[in-house]
């Protein structure tokens, strides 16, 4: 077990700056998923700390040594890959084996190591099969277990579910999830996925080319984000984004959209907005609610739209309608609308409402 | 009513759709067969017929002799010589050029700046035919001439005149540099493929378990390549049983029979002396052999997958 600390690592391919100055202070014992969409520099920082990928500048540390010049092998990691990377000419056992074959370890030690490990991850009956007669989850499982069995300061994991299904994927993340609440140990896990990230993570670092856009824990960076990108990124469907701009009336300021609605801003929430600001206002689809009639909370703001698409999901329905020329979706309870070309009021929670500059595409409030 | 003649027609359509896909392929096979039939069978059933017989310079004898020819094979002194030349410098060239095949590609596998050129210029002895080769290496090792014999003097600081197509203690040497010349990049080119084709992840994993530069080369690459390893073998062993032209070119089998390989002397035999049932004999127990060899070896390469 180790912390793990990145100062200000570069990374260039040719002409291409892949890793512009990240530096990343990762506690002993942490879940970080580093986040991003592709190309963002996020598997090269992995594979820069695996000792996989030389860096151009900055130290990484692992507990108290600087490992920038240390052979993968030296820097006692452990890395779970996105194609599984099995050994294909060895069984289950000799695979999850290979590596404490490799460091000497005793043979009886390994023996129960190996069986620890595949107990643990319930791939014991497969222990004597070639990798090429597994399923995808338990090749993964086994390429887990090759990982667990040594005594690694560091666990790594390159995109490790995005070559299964959908449902495996479910499962898997509930167990890797459970492997870091069993072993306690330092995991750094890259993927592309919000939704791995958010469920996985004590701390997301999102990144955009090649710099770290916000990190912080899952939920605070859903509910704080600090620009458009990381509000867009994190949450499923995506955040709605609205051209808008202020107004100032009776007193109060008013988000108003080019088609002439306007929502009001809370009161609390209106300290540095200027009147006749350009703005992106950015409204997560379940802030937007069926109005009842009943007299809701504060800061909500109903508004009556025209439904044109919708997509029931079972639990929830999407409806989309159009706000300024821009389609907007709303999710909704199951049975809130049944055809498309309903009229609807609906309640924004302007509490949880973002307002974006459009210059800088940094959250203003 | 519609309905029942779209149905009638689909399946009218495809039954003439699988009749003649059933007989379009026999149409298409067909060229080839015939090839085949004409240049090996018919020539293959044609030796057989002639090694029963006895045809030779002095007269031909189209009865049945029975094993005449065949019994000769085992009191043919200069036959098993020359079997013994070709298999043990078979043994000898192989696995040379397999392991500096292996090593170049090695060195090669990786990315670096002009590596496409070094592979292009490593390529070029293959693609020059074995006989001018032959002949371009009986130059470079004339004795008075050639820059070996200069560049050899060069390095021990005297004269060098090594007689490299007679002396009896260099002419194998001088055919094995010829041939490790041109077929090793044979052998780099299919190895470095397959090297390529090695997966990346799979030595990172290996590097990231600790294992060894040595470990990560026979437990991963190694297994890995196996299979274009057992092909290339068979692809030269099979050339090497058969050779001939750099041999005729460099030393026409001497001195004396020095370096005769079972071609060269079946060539001789049929070609010169024109013993040509007993040549019959000798071509077809080789083609018999090396037939058996190589069912075994694609069997075992089967088996491998």
């Amino acid at each position: 077990m180790a912390r793990v600390r990145l100062n200000n690592i570069e990374k260039f391919y040719g002409e291409l700056h892949a890793v512009r100055g990240i530096s990343l202070d990762i506690p002993e014992g942490e879940f970080t998923v580093i986040v991003g969409p592709s190309g963002c520099g996020k598997s090269t920082l992995l594979r820069a700390l695996a000792g996989l990928e030389e860096i151009d500048a900055g130290t990484i540390e692992i507990g108290d040594e600087v490992v920038n010049d240390m052979a993968p092998r030296d820097r006692n990691i452990a890395m779970v890959f996105q194609n599984y990377a099995l050994y294909p000419y060895m069984n289950v056992y000799d695979n999850i084996a290979f590596g404490l074959r490799a460091r000497k370890f005793p043979s009886n030690e390994i023996e129960t190591r190996v069986h620890q490990a595949a107990d643990m991850l319930g791939i014991t009956d497969q222990l004597d099969r070639l990798p090429r007669q597994l399923s995808g989850g338990q090749r993964q499982r086994v390429a887990i277990g090759r990982a667990i069995v040594r005594d690694a300061r560091v666990f790594l994991f390159d995109e490790p579910l995005s070559n299964l299904d959908a449902k495996l994927r479910e499962e898997m993340r509930v167990e890797i999830k459970r492997l870091h609440q069993d072993l306690g140990k330092t995991m750094v896990y890259v993927t592309h996925d919000q939704i791995e990230a958010m469920t996985l993570a004590d701390r997301i670092v999102l990144l955009r080319n090649g710099k770290i856009e916000q990190e912080g824990a899952p939920l605070d960076m859903f509910e704080r984000p600090v620009s458009r990108f990381v509000a867009g990124f994190l949450g499923s469907p995506s955040m709605n984004f609205i051209p808008a701009r202020l107004a100032a009336e009776n007193g109060q300021i008013n988000v108003a959209f080019s088609d002439g609605l306007s929502l009001p801003m809370p009161s609390d929430r209106v300290s540095g907005l200027e009147p006749g600001r350009e703005v992106v206002f950015g409204v997560r689809t379940e802030h937007i609610t069926r109005d009842r009639g009943a007299n809701g909370r504060a800061g909500l703001a109903s508004l009556r739209v025209k439904i044109d698409l919708i997509q029931p999901t079972g639990t929830r329905t999407y409806a989309t309608f159009q706000l300024a020329g821009e389609p907007v979706m709303a999710e909704l309870e199951a049975h809130d609308v049944e055809r498309p070309g309903e009229q609807l009021s609906l309640f924004f929670d302007m509490n949880r409402i973002v307002l974006i500059d459009p210059e800088t595409d940094l959250v203003i409030q | 009513m519609k309905a029942t003649t779209s149905i009638a027609d689909t399946s009218f359509g495809y039954r003439v759709s699988v009749f003649a896909d059933r007989r379009f392929k026999y149409l298409l096979v067909w060229p080839a067969v015939l090839i085949l039939l004409l240049v090996a069978i018919f020539p293959l059933i044609n030796l057989l017929i002639v090694s029963f017989q006895d045809i030779s310079i002095i007269g031909e004898n189209k009865t049945f002799q029975g094993g005449l020819n065949y019994g000769r094979l085992f009191e043919d002194a200069r036959l098993w010589q020359s079997i013994w030349h070709t298999l043990a410098f078979t043994a000898v060239a192989l696995p040379a050029e397999l392991i500096l095949g292996l090593l170049l590609a090695l060195l090669f596998v990786d990315r670096m700046p002009g590596r496409g050129i070094f592979v292009a210029l490593l390529i070029i002895p293959t693609v020059i035919s074995p006989i001018v080769a032959g002949a371009m290496w009986r130059l470079m090792l004339d004795t008075q001439f050639g820059p070996v014999n200069q560049i050899l003097g060069w390095i021990v600081g005297g004269p060098v005149d090594i007689t490299w197509t007679v002396d009896r203690a260099f002419v194998w040497p001088a055919i094995f540099i010829t041939e490790v010349w041109q077929w090793t990049p044979f052998m780099f080119l299919l190895l470095l493929a397959a090297l390529s084709n090695v997966d990346k992840s799979q030595i990172e994993a290996a590097q990231i378990d600790g294992a060894s530069g040595l470990r990560i080369f026979f437990k991963i690459v190694l297994p890995a390549i196996k299979p274009v390893l057992a092909i290339v073998l068979l692809i030269r062993g099979l050339d090497l049983f058969r050779l001939f032209d750099i041999v005729w070119a460099l030393t026409k089998g001497g001195p004396g029979t020095t370096t005769e390989t079972i071609s060269l002397y079946a060539f001789v035999l049929g070609f010169q002396q024109f013993e040509t049932s007993y040549t019959a004999a000798i071509a077809f127990v080789v083609i018999v052999l090396l037939s058996i060899i190589v069912i075994l070896a694609l069997r075992r390469v089967e088996l491998a997958r």
